[in-house]
């Protein structure tokens, strides 16, 4: 595991990106660390049962014990992962498309083109809403990639990205299929 | 029934609501036997006396009712630019489906559909999982009128709510249509030939009968075994009859299944025809059940060019089309299959007809990274490094023959990565992979939806990453619109780039 940065690398790509963005790399809000590191924490359970499991199918000793360090350990990894996917997931709007990044190893950059939203959710669970945090689902007519969906957004943000993404998609209607009329709009967010 | 409820206004003159064929519950009844036909079947097989029959005659009675009132509850309605269909049994339905949003028309007549003279016509849009309208079955002449008016109307409305100026000039739409591509017997022979479907059907067959019954196959093979057996045990053969014995049934099973196969693409394919009106694209095939099945050409989302070893041995390809409908269980029927075998300069001159903004094939076609090659032989690899393992457990020192199959699979990645490639001129973006069996897979520009960039560790040691680029309705089993070890630089480059004009383009589909 290399412990480079995240926003080394993040900053690097957006500058080699098309020229007109002027939007940078926008990590998840504070808050979703909390989230994601629980997340992280979740696959302990799962991790002490199989512990347990083994333990009685092999018949060995120390069978709670195991299940316990089992459950420590891969919490403990759990959580580091997670706090890792916090860093290293990303988002970015800039003139043309909405862009998730998420990974180092095995990293993936989805960008949507602002026109090719088709619609667009905000979902929102009993933690996220404690925290004040919102998921964005946006939806495209594609085969693979038809959703992406974004967990962690502050939900000022996620409201605001939806308002954005949406009003881009209704100028398109509008405008109907005339591509002469230089359909890319730009919708900045507002300030945090 | 007797009232039914007032129908929304549209602003338009209310046009009179029409029925189903008098006999369609017929044929909703016998689609709905088809669902049920297992279990009925076994209910009548092996519940024969203790009054099980009784139940599945029950439940062919409810399934009759029901049909029955489908068809007295079911009324549609063509209104100036929408269809409307109600239908509904306790709870209602009404739906209104604009022309504009059909995407593919199909007409299906089986041999019962013909003795009756009725047809039947499904009405597909972009997404969900199920047809937008199924009119099982209205009279031929019904159905015809119906679809020749889908067609005016999706085009009428097409054009009145566009006009892209540099788009394809809206050619004079005349009824006259003119043939793209029609099949001859012999080549629909040669297309069983090619696509061995008798294997697959015997395969599934053969996999059915054992869930249904496991012991039925071995019942059935072991006498005919020990026949076999003591028959030969009586003739005083040598090695060379024995070889000549053992040829004989494989041949014979090979012809079989050979036959079968062509038969298959006989009642699939016999008297294919692609046909052009305006600009809409018609396919009809089927000998027992005819299918015929419109779409409009700027509907068509992907392609999808495939040359398997078997039609390059006979000097054939096929090519597909994605369109954005429904995928549900009944694939074949959709507008897939635009040239199920023809000469690659049929394809390509076929393609380059239907593609009017765009030119095929590329000019030029880009080279993935050179040592992609390494990435492409690993697989291969892997499986000497474990066959040599595995190999020298079982038989020692001669184990190492395994590794023999490294330079084939270092052969092949190296084939592989010469016809491997993409290119990306004007409105055209494509994708070729293979070596044994090739495929090819383009699109248009406008028809992009989102792109994703990976990197996977290996990815990272090469500086390589992956481009996927995705589309609408992409069949399940189609290969991928990915452009693989593309140096890093220029995969950013590209995605920035594309992105960009994607954006430029509005969503036509």
């Amino acid at each position: 595991m290399t412990e480079t940065p995240a926003k080394g690398s993040a900053m690097q790509a957006s500058d080699s990106a098309s020229g007109a963005d002027a939007d940078r790399w926008q990590a998840l809000a504070p808050q979703a660390r909390v989230i994601f590191m629980l997340s992280g924490a979740m696959t302990a359970l799962p991790a002490a049962i199989a512990a347990r499991l083994l333990t009685r199918i092999f018949d060995l000793p120390l069978g709670w014990t195991a299940a316990c360090a089992a459950a420590v350990l891969v919490g403990i990894i759990g959580v580091w992962v997670g706090w890792r996917r916090y860093q290293l997931t990303l988002w970015r709007l800039d003139l043309y498309a909405f862009s998730v990044r998420r990974g180092r190893l095995w990293q993936t950059d989805t960008r949507v083109p602002r026109n090719r939203v088709q619609h667009l959710d905000l979902r929102r669970g009993p933690l996220e809403r404690y925290y004040g945090l919102a998921t964005l689902i946006v939806h495209t007519a594609g085969t693979r990639d038809s959703s992406v969906a974004l967990s962690g957004l502050a939900q000022a943000d996620a409201e605001a990205l939806r308002d954005v993404l949406a009003r881009q998609s209704e100028h398109d209607l509008a405008a109907g299929d005339d591509h002469r009329s230089d359909a890319v709009q730009t919708h900045p967010l507002p300030p945090r | 029934m007797s009232h039914p409820p007032a129908p929304p206004q549209t602003g338009s003159i209310p046009a009179p609501e029409q029925r189903l064929h008098p006999l369609s519950w017929l044929f909703v009844l016998l689609q709905q036997l088809k669902q049920f036909l297992l279990p009925v079947l076994i209910l009548l097989l092996f519940g024969a006396g203790d009054g099980r029959q009784l139940w599945g005659l029950i439940a062919v009675a409810i399934l009759v009712l029901v049909a029955l009132w489908q068809y007295a509850t079911f009324r549609y309605r063509i209104e100036s630019d929408s269809l409307i269909v109600r239908s509904g049994l306790l709870e209602r339905r009404l739906r209104q489906i604009p022309f504009a949003r059909i995407h593919n028309v199909a007409l299906q007549q089986s041999v019962l559909h013909r003795i009756f003279g009725v047809a039947e016509i499904r009405l597909e849009s972009a997404g969900g999982s199920r047809p937008e309208a199924e009119m099982r079955v209205l009279k031929l002449a019904d159905a015809h009128a119906l679809e020749h008016l889908i067609r005016q109307q999706a085009r009428s409305a097409a054009a009145a709510a566009r006009a892209y100026p540099d788009g394809p000039p809206s050619l004079p739409e005349s009824d006259t249509a003119r043939d793209l591509l029609s099949l001859p017997l012999s080549e629909v022979m040669l297309l069983g030939v090619i696509s061995n479907r008798g294997l697959l059907v015997v395969g599934a067959a053969l996999a059915a009968v054992s869930q249904i019954s496991p012991d039925l196959l071995r019942d059935l093979a072991e006498p005919l075994i020990d026949a076999l057996t003591d028959w030969l045990n009586l003739q005083p053969l040598g090695y060379a009859q024995y070889a000549y014995a053992a040829l004989v049934p494989v041949l014979a099973l090979a012809l079989l299944l050979q036959a079968l196969s062509i038969a298959l693409a006989l009642l699939q394919y016999a008297g294919f025809r692609l046909t052009e009106t305006g600009s809409r694209l018609t396919i009809e095939r089927g000998l027992l059940t005819r299918l015929r099945t419109t779409a409009s050409r700027r509907r068509i989302q992907a392609w999808t060019l495939k040359e398997g070893v078997f039609q390059r041995l006979f000097r054939r390809r096929a090519l597909h089309v994605d369109i954005a409908v429904s995928r549900d269980q009944s694939e074949q029927r959709s507008f897939r299959e635009i040239a199920p075998i023809a000469t690659a300069d049929t394809i390509d001159g076929l393609v380059r007809h239907v593609l009017d903004q765009a030119d095929w094939p590329p000019r030029q076609w880009r080279a993935l990274h050179r040592y992609a090659w390494l990435r492409l032989a690993l697989p291969g690899l892997c499986v000497a490094a474990l066959a040599t393992v595995l190999l020298g457990y079982h038989v020692g020192p001669w184990g190492l023959l395994g590794l023999l199959w490294i330079p084939w699979a270092v052969l092949a990645a190296r084939r592989h990565l010469l016809h491997a490639g993409y290119a990306w001129e004007g409105e055209l973006i494509a994708v070729r992979a293979g070596w044994w069996s090739r495929h090819w897979r383009f699109t248009e520009l406008n028809k992009l939806q989102a792109l994703r960039l990976c990197r996977n560790p290996l990815d990272w040691s090469m500086g390589t990453a992956s481009l996927w680029l995705d589309t609408s309705g992409a069949a399940t089993f189609a290969p991928p619109l990915r452009i693989r070890f593309l140096p890093i630089a220029d995969a950013q480059a590209l995605q920035a780039q594309l992105g960009a004009q994607i954006a430029r383009r509005p969503l036509r589909w």
